[in-house]
């Protein structure tokens, strides 16, 4: 049967998981990662290769983020002090960055999505740490990754994008609403198809997939709530932007299953704007992180 | 029987319903007169807030409120982030307080 162009969410990321791929450097890192006779040295081995990571690893492990009072000052030490797969999910977020870039100016302000991204991502590790949750880099990571969907339809379909762009300033609609009238899915479902095409863990695809529509992740429900919520404080705060205008609408049923109190949120909101101006800096190297 | 923010709380209020911390062990049983060092108890064990007797405190709802804030900037700072939040439901508690947060920490950040 023929089907129309960019019907479904395979169609839309079958070329880009090719033409935008991870760097090989991650594939070799998870590798040696999985690999169980390799040491903490080979690990460190393949990371030291990419000289800007490494910079960017080390600054973003020594900075408050992290609260280590000793100075992280190689590869190896990150590793044994952050942990094995902690260093592999911040390469992860760091290598993604990278990758996707030539976006026009008019749909998309990059530093801007990525700024959206990062404050998304400093609110979830915080609320994770909140809930007692262990591996944090996995929840920043998920927030660096939630709207990653959203490059994707950009790069695929740039004209039906900037349609939808106008078409909710116009009308004040959800962005991520009008996608999935227009395409029968959001962009948390590219996103999510997205990371399943490159392979990386689930327990990140899948609350990147189900970030707006929270039953959708069945095996990850705690990290899909948290990406959920920090995505809501992000767009509150009006840290950057991916597009959507307005706070996307939460999710009552999320709200009460993670049983947050109310007044949790004033220390998180001073959490995530104490730690954000310096995380921008770090991770988007040497520019400073003013707007 | 009020929930209060453990800021607001005072010696002698007696609590409603046991006082548990994240994990879900108890610290302390309902019908318990609270002291200084409870309170130190629960800030440790990452408690917010507790149930007591009574009708709690009037201000409570509003939490503790902002330093002087011009009022004309206050006000268009609400309506800038009450448009943010079109799409939600304001008077759920959460929203609630993130339109609290939002617009104070608007209106002392403008210029």
């Amino acid at each position: 049967m023929h089907r129309k162009p960019h019907s479904s969410v395979e169609h839309m990321v079958e070329d880009v998981s090719t033409i935008h791929s991870l760097p090989m450097f991650y594939s070799q890192l998870s590798e040696a990662i999985d690999h169980p006779r390799s040491s903490i040295g080979d690990i460190a081995k393949i990371i030291s290769e990419d000289q800007g990571l490494t910079a960017r690893i080390l600054k973003l492990a020594n900075s408050p983020l992290f609260g280590y009072f000793s100075k992280i000052d190689t590869i190896t030490q990150a590793v044994t002090i952050i942990g094995v797969l902690q260093v592999r999910d911040l390469a992860l977020a760091l290598s993604v960055m990278d990758v996707f870039k030539g976006i026009p100016e008019d749909l998309v302000n990059m530093e801007q999505f990525w700024k959206h991204s990062i404050a998304t991502g400093l609110a979830a590790r915080i609320l994770a740490t909140s809930q007692r949750e262990a591996n944090l880099e996995r929840f920043f990571v998920a927030g660096i990754l939630h709207d990653i969907g959203r490059l994707v339809m950009y790069v695929r379909v740039p004209g039906i994008c900037l349609e939808l762009l106008e078409q909710c300033r116009a009308t004040d609609t959800l962005l991520h609403r009008a996608e999935r009238e227009k395409f029968g899915f959001d962009h948390a479902d590219v996103g999510g198809a997205l990371l399943k095409k490159w392979k990386i863990p689930p327990r990140v695809a899948e609350p990147v997939g189900a970030h707006h529509d929270c039953r959708l992740g069945d095996q990850y429900p705690r990290e899909s709530s948290i990406l959920h919520i920090a995505d809501i404080i992000a767009h509150a705060l009006q840290l950057g932007n991916s597009g959507e205008i307005f706070v996307p609408e939460l999710d009552k049923g999320v709200w009460d299953r993670l049983q947050i109190s109310c007044y949790f949120l004033p220390t998180l909101v001073k959490q995530v704007d104490s730690t954000y101006e310096q995380t921008v800096s770090v991770l988007f190297g040497s520019e400073d992180g003013s707007q | 029987m009020a929930v209060v923010h453990i800021d607001n709380l005072a010696p002698g209020m007696v609590l409603s319903r046991n006082v548990c911390d994240r994990s879900g062990r108890m610290l302390l049983p309902t019908g318990a007169e609270l002291t200084e060092k409870h309170f130190s108890i629960f800030r440790m064990w990452g408690v917010l807030e507790v149930e007591i007797v009574g009708e709690g405190i009037a201000e409570d709802a509003e939490a503790p409120q902002h330093e002087e804030v011009d009022p004309e900037l206050l006000r268009q700072a609400r309506a800038e982030v009450e448009r943010l939040f079109v799409h939600n439901d304001p008077e759920h508690p959460a929203v609630k307080e993130l339109l609290r947060l939002c617009t104070e920490r608007r209106a002392t950040r403008a210029p």
